[in-house]
């Protein structure tokens, strides 16, 4: 994973915008208003599945361990760990004086506990100020998989989830989509800058961005489709990596050779170049591989879509599927369209299903971390596929699963899409990582200037 | 079937079958008149419908040059000149202009044929559009627009614009849908429909209607295929939930005269089916009332011709009966009449008739009574006047052969005054004849007596007797004339069996009737004998007088019986007697008249 590091740097280097780099004094107080289009039932880590709500997430919850910037576990609620040789017994040193929002101490009891409900195919201990896991096989990623926001420390008790971050939720109104968070003044890394921060969720891009310029709202998300048209109106945007997956995900593995045939011809067929420059308007990469190119440091070996020689000629007779895309959503909408085009010119008829009996899933899978190794077993569990099995945690093995997953012939990566924010310019030291996840806890406003 | 059911059948038919006929008249010259009315309201429909397609191609022509002379069009041709070109930013531009000009379809194309921008279907970027790598027509026109889900009809207009080497086609097109026939103003009861395809069979799903989609679609199929294959107007009777319809379907045709679907003009058939009901149920009740007239008017005619005829029949029957004053009535002077007047000279010549045949028939019998008497009377007289004669040739003998002979023909001369007596007797008896005295009588009882009576004679000629009588009950009858007729058959039979034989006397009793039968076995009769053999004085018999079986039937017909004989040449003779048993009359006091 070291090999690729220098590239994470460098992207991370890109990514910090001018505003983080002001030389200006960091402020206290103020409140930071955001807007989102999700709108999130509760706040459940393990529910919390976007970027922006596993930001938000962050600032209420922390885990063991952290990833950095270069995709590195860093320690947050444990000050240390090792591992004992064979990669299957771990032992993390859990950081002392640190507390809930209730008050309540973070011990180990309350991180085993917490662990357990989210990895039962662990055993986890509690002894004394250590946690021990012991995992079945060897599992060099046990760290990186508790940065993971599904692994974040909660205290579940009367229906509340009570964390350690740097924010405690102040007031939850579900009806009206609000929420507002508050500073934790007993943050045990020290009070974050910002007094508040208030969430308007529920709001579409074009109404984010219309409060955006109308000085409603001091962050938005940007669509990867309105990254260009966004930077064309001179506004102040950070954008991520390409790192969420665009993907045609097939309901079950091909039965036959000519069902290969079919989907290779399929995959062929896709213009992903035309659906990223026109559709996302250059928001993202075609995608040949699953991870993206920045991650892996290999994505160029496998060819996108047409770039791999568009099919000798169409399937006779033409074969139909049914595709299952989200038609609420107008850009997948629009994608799906695109893509029965090009499927029809190999002879491939797509048919518009809603239920999840369809054959073909159109999906958008946001990167899971910054390990590559965890993103391919996130990805293959999300899709219900078989866990990819790492030898070692070289660029080797990680290549050779992806390619066991991907000639599997049941996905076909289209494009990975940046994502991005666009804010006001009084909003200083907020960052945005390679995985697109938002950086707030050092965040400050610079006063209003009349 | 009477003259009478004749001839209401014959009114009730002609009125039937020109109630009929006029009905089918009306009926036909109705549905002619709605024919010709709907063929010109449906001609007046599509006249209309060619003008809103006029005036919405030269309104879709005028948006399309608007959108021509926007600045999108502008920086779209600009993007057209780089190389190479970046058609990225316009994907959703048709979509925002089409909107914004209320077209339903509207597409950018460079000269290569490279679709910048499609409204309606926004993926499609990149693709071709035929219609920019030909030369597209100059007026508005129709074509099939191929979608997402499907394709649609829609009438176009295309322009063009450029600059230097560079061309941009702007297409635009109204759909033709539910809005677009919603503006055709339908008389009350007509439809205009639009079906969207040229082949590929019948689909409901391809009909749009300018008032719902049709529940009744599939009925509209057999003329759909017809026009796919003909590609020619087309005319049919559809049965639908609501009635039936006229439907009157034109190809719709696009710019190559290639068929692209087809306008539909249905039209109700209520307003006919309504009077076509109200003809009908008019002739119903004309039917019905001419029925009763027919049927007045058949009764008061039979009642004028059939009277006379039946009272004519009357008279008939009555003559037939007997009645020789039988007479109708003439209260006419026409056919009827003349034949009434034929049937009265006819029964008064009949009459006429009648009397001469009995008067004939009279003085024929006084004659044969004449005959009979003389003959008769002749035979005694002879020896009479022999003896007479004797007498006076004895006197003049002398007074002993005198004496002799007196005392012989006295005897003689008693003899045949006593012959001539009886004669006269019968003859008496037969003018005489009394009327039965009904009284309780036992036939065993009677047969006994009669039997006893003729023992001597029946010994004598070695005549065997058997008596059978099967009736125990007394019946009422005239013991005496019932003797008589007995004894007159049993010396019959005796005289026909001289050499002897066989004589059966039975008595049975049969449906009611008592049937008796006196059967010999003597020579039979010849059936001219048999049919004579009860006409008075008729008589086989050298010394008969022919009354002794006209006797026994005058007694039988007064018992208000029958007598018959029944007889074959050597196999004897049956008479046979059949006699009401009259017990009725066995209550009633002894010796009454029937």
């Amino acid at each position: 994973m070291k090999r690729f590091s220098s590239v994470l740097i460098a992207a991370a280097s890109l990514l910090s915008v001018a505003p983080a780099l002001a030389a200006t004094r960091p402020h206290y107080g103020g409140t930071l208003r955001i807007a989102l289009e999700e709108s999130p039932e509760n706040f459940d880590p393990a529910a919390l599945d976007t970027p922006a709500l596993r930001s938000l997430s962050r600032l209420i919850f922390e885990n063991l361990v952290q990833m950095d910037d270069r995709g590195q576990p860093q320690p947050a609620l444990a000050a240390s760990w090792r591992v004992e040789p064979g990669n299957q017994r771990w032992r993390f040193q859990v950081r002392s004086g640190v507390i809930l929002t209730d008050g309540t101490p973070v011990d180990a009891s309350t991180i085993a506990a917490s662990l357990r409900a989210g990895n039962p195919h662990w055993k986890i201990f509690a002894l004394g100020d250590l946690v021990m896991i012991e995992t079945d096989t060897p599992d060099p990623n046990v760290p990186a998989e508790l940065g993971l926001a599904r692994n974040s420390i909660v205290r579940r008790a009367n229906g509340r989830s009570l964390g350690s971050g740097p924010f405690l939720v102040e007031q939850w109104d579900a009806a009206a989509k609000h929420l507002r968070l508050a500073a934790n003044n007993q943050y045990w890394a020290g009070r974050p800058f910002l007094d508040s921060i208030e969430v308007d969720f529920g709001k579409s891009h074009r109404d984010q961005m219309m409060l955006l310029d109308l000085g409603k709202t001091d962050l938005v998300e940007v669509a990867p489709e309105q990254i260009r048209p966004a930077q064309s109106g001179n506004r102040n945007l950070l954008i991520s990596m390409p790192e969420e997956l665009m993907c045609l995900v097939f309901a079950r593995d091909p039965q036959s050779d000519g069902e290969v045939r079919l989907r290779t011809a399929l995959a062929r067929s896709i213009d992903t170049t035309a659906l990223n420059n026109v559709i996302f308007q250059a928001g993202g990469e075609p995608a040949g591989g699953l991870l993206p190119n920045w991650l892996s440091g290999y994505e160029f070996v496998f060819p996108s879509g047409s770039e791999a020689g568009a099919p000798e000629r169409s399937l006779e007779p033409p074969i139909t599927l049914t595709l299952n895309y989200d038609s609420a959503d107008p850009v997948a909408r629009i994608v799906a369209d695109r893509l029965s085009l090009n499927a029809k010119d190999a002879g491939v008829h797509l048919e518009p299903l809603t239920s999840d009996q369809a054959e073909l899933r159109l999906l958008r899978l946001p990167l899971a971390s910054l390990d590559g190794q965890l993103d391919l077993e996130e990805l293959a569990r999300s899709l219900e596929l078989p866990l990819p099995a790492f030898g070692d945690p070289s660029i080797t093995a990680l290549y050779t699963a992806e390619s066991t997953l991907l000639q599997a012939h049941r996905i076909i990566p289209l494009l990975h899409l940046r994502s991005a924010v666009a804010l006001r310019p009084a909003v200083h030291q907020f960052q945005i990582g390679a995985d697109g996840a938002w950086k707030l806890e050092n965040a400050w406003l610079s006063p209003e200037t009349p | 079937v009477s003259f009478r059911r004749r001839l209401l059948l014959l009114f009730a038919s002609t009125v039937l079958l020109s109630v009929a006929a006029v009905t089918i008249i009306i009926s036909v010259m109705s549905r002619r008149a709605f024919d010709r009315a709907n063929d010109e309201r449906t001609a007046a429909l599509v006249a209309q419908f060619h003008r809103e397609f006029d005036d919405q191609g030269a309104e879709i022509s005028r948006r399309i040059q608007s959108v021509a002379e926007s600045s999108d069009a502008n920086r779209m041709l600009v993007a057209a000149a780089q190389s190479p070109p970046d058609y990225s930013p316009f994907l959703n531009t048709a979509q925002v202009i089409a909107e914004a000009q209320r077209l339903d379809f509207l597409e950018f194309a460079d000269d290569r044929g490279t679709i910048i921008s499609s409204a309606q279907w926004p993926a499609k970027f990149g693709y071709a559009e035929p219609l920019a790598t030909q030369a597209p027509p100059t007026t508005p026109f129709l074509k099939q627009e191929e979608l997402p889900s499907g394709s649609a009809l829609g009438l176009f207009a295309v322009t063009t614009i450029s600059a230097a080497d560079r061309r941009l086609y702007i297409i635009g097109a109204v759909r033709l849908d539910k809005s677009f026939l919603d503006r055709l103003e339908a008389p009350a009861g007509m439809k205009v429909v639009l079906y969207e395809g040229s082949s590929g069979g019948f689909s409901p799903e391809h009909l749009v209607s300018g008032d719902a989609r049709e529940a009744d679609a599939l009925e509209l199929a057999p003329i759909i295929q017809g026009l796919q294959a003909s590609h020619q107007a087309a005319a049919a009777l559809i049965h639908t939930s609501s009635g039936d319809e006229n439907v009157n379907a034109f190809p719709l045709t696009g710019a190559n005269h290639q068929m692209l679907g087809a306008l539909l003009v249905t039209s109700s058939r209520q307003i006919y089916t309504q009077l076509r009901a109200q003809i009908r149920a008019a002739a119903l009740l004309a039917a019905s009332a001419g029925l009763m007239v027919a049927i007045l008017l058949s009764s008061w005619v039979a009642a004028r011709v059939t009277r006379p005829v039946e009272q004519l029949a009357q008279a008939a029957r009555s003559l037939a009966a007997g009645n020789w004053m039988a007479e109708v009535a003439i209260s006419r002077k026409d056919e009827l009449g003349a034949l009434a007047d034929s049937f009265n000279r006819m029964t008064r010549e009949l009459r006429d008739h009648q009397e001469r045949l009995v008067q004939s028939e009279r003085a024929a019998a006084w004659r044969e009574l004449a005959r009979r008497l003389a003959h008769e009377l002749k035979n005694p007289l002879f020896p009479l006047q022999l003896t007479v004669e004797n007498l006076l040739r004895a006197r003049a003998h002398g007074q002993q052969q005198f004496d002799e002979t007196f005392r012989e023909s006295a005897s003689t001369l008693l003899t045949e005054i006593a012959n001539l007596k009886n004669i006269i007797a019968k003859f008496s008896d037969f003018s005489r004849m009394p009327q039965p005295q009904f009284q309780p009588l036992r036939l065993n009882e009677l047969f006994e007596s009669v039997v006893k009576l003729h023992l001597a004679q029946l010994a004598k000629t070695a005549i065997a007797c058997k008596v059978e009588v099967a009736v125990e009950e007394a019946i009422a009858a005239d013991p005496e004339l019932l003797h008589r007729t007995l004894s007159n058959l049993i010396s019959n039979a005796i005289d026909a069996m001289p050499e002897g034989g066989s004589l059966g006397l039975r008595a049975r009793e049969q449906n009611g009737s008592i049937r008796i039968e006196v059967a010999d076995t003597g020579k039979g009769l010849a059936p001219q004998e048999a049919a004579n053999l009860f006409t008075p004085y008729y008589t086989s018999k050298p010394h008969g007088t022919g009354l002794g079986l006209a006797i026994a039937q005058s007694i039988v017909s007064d018992h208000g019986g029958r007598i018959s004989v029944a007889s074959e040449p050597g196999r004897g003779t049956t008479f046979i007697i059949e006699l009401p048993a009259h017990r009725d009359k066995l209550s009633a006091t002894p010796g009454t008249h029937v």
